[in-house]
């Protein structure tokens, strides 16, 4: 049978004003996504009609002020989940994209906030983001990768990001550089937003991916890109990456959320036939939604304060990631232990939802670098 | 709306030609092969599941890839047909009704939990003097019961109220830890995660959440202790706190061997011990409070007259009456400026301001909350009849006693009730302090 057939008392994420939304949301993940989430994940093959469906939705900007109204990040992140529920692939594009939305406009740059976040938002334009390495570097766990050079009337960037998501010849992302004077680092960085058509940007086929075959992933070799005041998301970088940091990992829960409760309903789906034996596993369903529904409670309680500076608040974001992280591996892991064989075959959900959730564990910020960050932030600062 | 995919489409399509829900289905198989164009319209389609592997045949969606059309009725599917994921024939097929998830949950609610790979015992949070005390309790009433202690320094054992009087006794630094963690961590048979920050509390699981892993407990006793409050005027970056000993031993490699020029910001119990032994080991101390004396707190006892008295032939200076404005550092050394205008130079500062509770663990956790973690005054126990507190984390009717004395009692009440012993009721009585100031040693009620 179909997860998807599986009644909404399964999900308990708490009503929201955007009940309209959600249930279109649900409508385009359950009918079309659910169609071709097999070709994404085997065949590599990316969802554009999708993506600009459930953009055209809101589905990717509920967390952007708008003139209607502040926006909700609770809305983005149980929106991201309802897709994760089906595709964790198209879940972690979501993601991609509502970033980018975020980074444009938190710019304050008239450039990027006008028309070119209109269509960000609607769907016309696809978008992604090249933080991850950015955020290991503010982290302590990497240096930067894109070199920008100050030219008249802007910077020249160098260098190659190994792979950033969501993205095709006419996309665009969200990228960070070191600015450089001759070899030496000016000790600041640059954030601009990197248009994949622009002269001196090549995108490059990456090695296969476990689960993310389908999501657009390309390495991106940069070679004197201009960059001028109308790309520049933030100069210097560093104020806005802390303003945004808690909203730009809280986002992500929604992967975690999504794909977690897919896992919860495939264990209920053979209960039925298998009940008198799964009762023996670890991690059974009714056990592994009383967690997620807590987390996910806790989660929405920190949507309400996206932008909130304190370090506290930082870190109980980075702990709700990291236990997001965890609990999909779990009830990946054992809706498999739930389903046997039958979970086991190469076009089951449940295979595949092993594979998404280890994706949940390793992409940026993942486990190890959420506790590393985590005791940073914990240990007590003293004089040099 | 955006206009559907032709997928969607097509769906909507298939959907649609599909009879309504609660049809009547046709009695008998051969009848309904006969009427199968009349029947497929009236007949709700069946589902068949696999007894093999547990794929489900849907009469709506047919087997393709097998040449069966959507809308082939199970009877009329050829006896040579072979279930597509696993090979095995349709005489290994039973009709299927999708699961009532309310049955279902109800029903896995009657069924016993697996039991868990081990039993998750005590856990500690804090290896200073209170969780020591604790694991040594214990595994003095129980010598199987599992006990993790999870702290973020190295969980080294040292009293912490020899940093007060270290120079004066000459004690070397390298020998004011007792015995290193992993020592004391043997000897007990204790589970010691050191450089490890408990993280949250998810009370419903019983489980602590840490930077090195999630820990599973029966019980958890919270010992983190208290932390140096700092004011806004006196920057982390800037000041010093010792108020354990990884801050105190690099302290002490910052002041070096010779005498420097040491401003202490508060004199209270612990501002005043640390002025008078840094003095007597040489240094040329500041002293800034915004009380007129030291000690004021016991100024009842005339505590201050004293010890400012015992300090006269001490290189110490108190500046009483006077709030700090601002900390700078300036060529590598500090400049403090008070709120009236006063500056003084300084090789070091240390801030000796007062103490607090943290607050993220016991409230993200909902424990009732108190100036600290409020225990009851008798069991030490939190709002979570899962969780105990003692020690500097602790308020009882709101009111923080942070001193050595208390805690050996409020372990042995905690062991006794983990244990399941013989009630040990916790005895919330004044504490009376000893003032380490070596050259005029006080004691205080």
């Amino acid at each position: 049978m179909n997860a998807a057939d599986l009644p909404r008392e399964v999900t308990s994420l708490p009503p929201l004003s955007g009940d309209a939304l959600l249930a279109a949301v649900r409508a385009v993940a359950q009918g079309p996504l659910q169609q071709q989430v097999e070709a994404i994940d085997r065949q590599g093959h990316y969802p554009a009609a999708v993506l600009r469906q459930l953009a055209a939705l809101g589905a990717m900007s509920a967390h952007l002020d708008a003139p209607a109204g502040p926006g909700s990040y609770a809305l983005a992140i149980q929106a991201m989940a309802e897709v994760s529920r089906v595709c964790g692939a198209t879940g972690f594009m979501m993601w991609c994209q509502a970033v980018c939305g975020l980074y444009l406009q938190q710019s304050g740059n008239p450039a990027l906030m006008g028309e070119v976040l209109a269509d960000h938002a609607g769907g016309v334009g696809l978008g992604g983001t090249a933080l991850s390495n950015p955020m290991k570097s503010y982290a302590q766990i990497e240096s930067l990768l894109l070199k920008a050079t100050p030219v008249a009337g802007g910077y020249l960037v160098n260098g190659t990001l190994p792979w950033v998501s969501n993205l095709g010849p006419d996309h665009y992302f969200g990228a960070i550089a070191a600015v450089v004077e001759g070899d030496a680092p000016a000790g600041k960085e640059v954030m601009f937003l990197l248009r994949c058509d622009a002269p001196g940007v090549e995108l490059r086929e990456c090695p296969s991916f476990s689960a993310m075959e389908g999501t657009g992933t390309y390495a991106v070799r940069v070679k004197d890109l201009f960059i001028g005041a109308d790309e520049i998301m933030a100069d210097p970088a560093k104020p806005t990456i802390a303003r945004i940091r808690a909203a730009f990992v809280m986002l992500q829960c929604g992967m975690a959320v999504g794909i977690t409760q897919g896992a919860i309903d495939s264990m209920w789906a053979v209960e039925p036939q298998l009940g008198h034996v799964n009762q023996f596993l670890e991690d059974r369903p009714a056990t592994l939604q009383a967690e997620l529904d807590a987390l996910t409670a806790r989660v929405m309680k920190m949507a309400e304060t996206p932008f909130d500076p304190s370090t506290e608040f930082f870190i109980d974001v980075l702990d709700a990631r990291a236990h997001g992280a965890e609990l999909c591996l779990r009830a990946a892991q054992s809706a498999l232990m739930h389903q046997g064989a039958r979970g086991y075959l190469m076009s089951s959900e449940v295979q595949r939802r092993v594979r998404e959730s280890h994706f949940v564990a390793i992409v940026t910020p993942a486990i190890k670098h959420l506790r590393k960050e985590m005791a940073r932030l914990s240990t007590e600062e003293l004089p040099a | 709306m955006n206009t559907p995919t032709p997928i969607a489409e097509a769906i909507q399509k298939l959907s649609a030609a599909r009879p309504p829900e609660g049809a009547k289905a046709p009695s008998g198989g051969s009848a309904a092969h006969a009427v199968a164009s009349v029947g497929a319209t009236l007949a709700p389609w069946q589902q068949y599941i696999c007894h093999a592997c547990g794929y489900i045949y849907d009469e709506a969606d047919g087997d393709p890839d097998s040449g069966l059309a959507p809308g082939t009725r199970f009877a009329d599917i050829p006896d040579d047909w072979a279930c597509p994921l696993c090979g095995v024939t349709k005489a290994d097929f039973a009709p299927y009704t999708p699961p009532d998830l309310t049955a279902l949950q109800a029903q896995a609610a009657c069924t016993p939990l697996v039991a868990a790979r081990q039993t998750p015992g005590v856990v500690i949070v804090g290896a200073g003097r209170a969780g020591w005390q604790l694991a040594e309790t214990l595994r003095a009433l129980d010598a199987e019961l599992p006990i993790t202690l999870v702290t973020a320094c190295a969980g080294d054992v040292y009293d912490k109220p020899l940093l007060s009087v270290a120079v004066a006794r000459q004690l070397a630094t390298q020998k004011l830890v007792r015995e290193t963690g992993a020592a004391a961590a043997q000897r007990l048979n204790v589970r010691l995660l050191a450089h490890t920050h408990a993280i949250r509390i998810c009370a419903d699981t019983q489980q602590l959440r840490t930077t090195r892993g999630t820990l599973r407990y029966d019980r958890l006793v919270l010992a983190h202790g208290a932390q140096p409050a700092l004011p806004p005027s006196l920057p982390a970056a800037l000041c010093w706190r010792v108020n354990h000993l990884g801050a105190y031993l690099q302290l002490r490699t910052a002041l070096g061997d010779t005498p420097k020029d040491v401003l202490i910001v508060g004199a209270g119990l612990v501002g005043s011990e640390l002025a008078n032994d840094l003095a007597l080991g040489g240094h040329r101390i500041t002293l800034l409070d915004v009380q007129t004396e030291p000690l004021a707190r016991w100024t009842a006892e005339q505590a201050g007259a004293q010890v400012l008295q015992a300090w006269q032939d001490l290189p110490v200076r108190f500046v009483g009456g006077v709030a700090v404005a601002s900390v700078e550092k300036l060529q590598g050394r500090y400049r403090v400026t008070t709120e009236c205008g006063q500056r003084f130079a300084a090789d070091q500062v240390i801030a000796a301001t007062g103490l607090q509770t943290p607050s993220r663990l016991a409230q993200g956790a909902g424990l009732a909350w108190q100036n600290g973690i409020a225990v009851a005054p008798d069991t030490l126990r939190t709002s979570d009849p899962h969780i105990h507190a003692l020690g500097d984390c602790i308020t009882i009717n709101g009111q923080a006693s942070r001193y050595i004395e208390p805690i050996a009692r409020q372990a042995r009440t905690i062991a006794a009730d983990i244990c399941g012993c013989a009630p040990v009721p916790y005895e919330n009585k004044p504490a009376l302090v000893r003032v380490k100031t070596t050259s005029l040693p006080l004691t205080l009620h």
